[in-house]
Formats: structure tokens, sequence, C-alpha cells
């Protein structure tokens, strides 16, 4: 597990997410830690003080590690570099299916009435009807 | 582990089990670009909450959720994340306009 600092980590990232185009997965790991071992835990709270506790990002694409620490200062800054990798990585997902059923209903209106023009077809029947 | 089907209720536990046990809890987001899939999970390891899509809207949807995480774990589960869902940001904007425009 490499310990990289905040944006040389966001670089490793984006490449693990291109290495991973045409096969493998990312994976992307949040943890709260204090980045100490189970001794210097005991210690420090042994001691009467408070640990202090971060975010440690892991990463992986099955071969290689990455992780860093985002402290409370630096998150807000991390968490929108990072949003901007996945927004611009993940572009395999679909844009758009029956969940939306608004938005369906309305590309599926648009897709008719290209292709067939259900004004006209609409308008027919209704003036047949009034002729009869 | 069977998959949550509701979005806002896999927040809604998510965050839940991260305030119920923080020193344990991880979330794991895995994106697998050549099936298009996402899958999102949050577990302690006695108790796991996962999501699964392979729709776009979805990933923006994480992106609050990321938002939530971050901040719940650089800044500690105390934290109060009314901010950051935005469900308050949302109705705040609209009443100071009609304040300014009065």
């Amino acid at each position: 597990m490499v310990r990289l600092l905040l944006d040389p980590f966001l670089n490793e990232l984006t490449s693990m997410f291109e290495h991973t185009t045409e096969k493998g997965s990312v994976w992307v790991t949040l943890k709260h830690s204090s980045d100490k071992s189970k001794v210097q835990r005991n210690k420090i709270t042994s001691a009467g003080k408070e640990l202090e506790y971060k975010c440690l990002v892991r990463a992986t694409d099955g071969k290689k590690n990455i992780s860093t620490l985002v402290g409370a200062k630096d998150h807000q800054r991390f968490q929108a570099s990072y949003a901007t990798i996945l927004k611009a990585r993940m572009t395999s997902l679909k844009k758009r299916e029956k969940k939306d059923k608004r938005k369906a209903v309305d590309a599926v209106d648009k897709k008719v009435s290209k292709a067939a023009k259900p004004m006209d077809v609409d308008k027919k029947p209704q003036s047949s009807v009034k002729r009869a | 582990m069977v998959y949550i089907v509701s979005w806002d209720e896999f927040v809604e536990q998510s965050v839940q089990l991260f305030r119920a046990s923080p020193q344990t809890t991880r979330y794991v987001m895995k994106y697998r670009h050549s099936d298009g899939k996402l899958v999102l999970k949050v577990t302690d390891d006695k108790q796991c909450l996962k999501f699964k899509t392979d729709q776009a809207q979805d990933a923006k949807k994480m992106e609050k959720l990321n938002n939530i995480f971050f901040t719940l774990m650089a800044r500690g589960p105390e934290t109060d994340i009314t901010e950051v869902t935005g469900k308050e940001q949302t109705v705040q904007p609209p009443k100071r306009g009609r304040g300014r425009k009065q």
C-alpha cells in the first residue's frame, strides 16, 4: 500500500480508471481512521489525549494499491476533485431508463414524433369521428 | 448479502451504520467500466449494505453520498450533515430571494 499526497493520489486514481476501461474494476474505499497502530492508540488514549481522526482513502485496480489521508481541512477540496474525476471516468453507465418515468416518456414521445408524426395520426381518426 | 433497492434507504442505513460503529465501518465503491456497473458497499464486518446500479443518474446521487462520507469521516461521526445533504440548502435560497424582493 503506497501512501500518497492528495494530488498524486488523484492522478494515480485517474490512470487506474484509464487502465481498466477494457477489463477490470476499480475499488475505492473510505474509512474513518486515526492512522495509528493499536499500540500507539493505546499510548495516546492512556495518556488521556484524544486521537486525531482523518479519512483514509484507499484505491485499487486489483494489482496496485494506493492510499491517502484526507483531513478536515482538505476534505472539501479533495471531494470536489474526486467528483470531477468520477464524472469524467464513469462514462459507461446508462444515461436514462425506466426509473425516471417522465423523462423516459418524453424521450419516447420525441422519437415517435420524429418517426411517425403522431400529430397527423391523431387528427385523422378525430376528423373521421366528427364526419361520422 | 441482498442489494438494497431504494437509494434513500441505502443512504439512511449506511449513515446510521457509520454512526453506530465509526471505527470499523468502511465505504467501498466498485466501478467496472467494461460492464458499466457501479456497486456501493457500506459494512462494519457485521452488517453489510450494498447498492448496485448501471444508471448514470445514480452516479450523481453517489456524489452526494461521497460528500456525506468525506465529511463524516474527516470531521468525525458527530458532524452535522444537513449542510452536505443539500436538503435544507434547496429550501433556503428561494426564501432569501423573496426577502430581497420585498
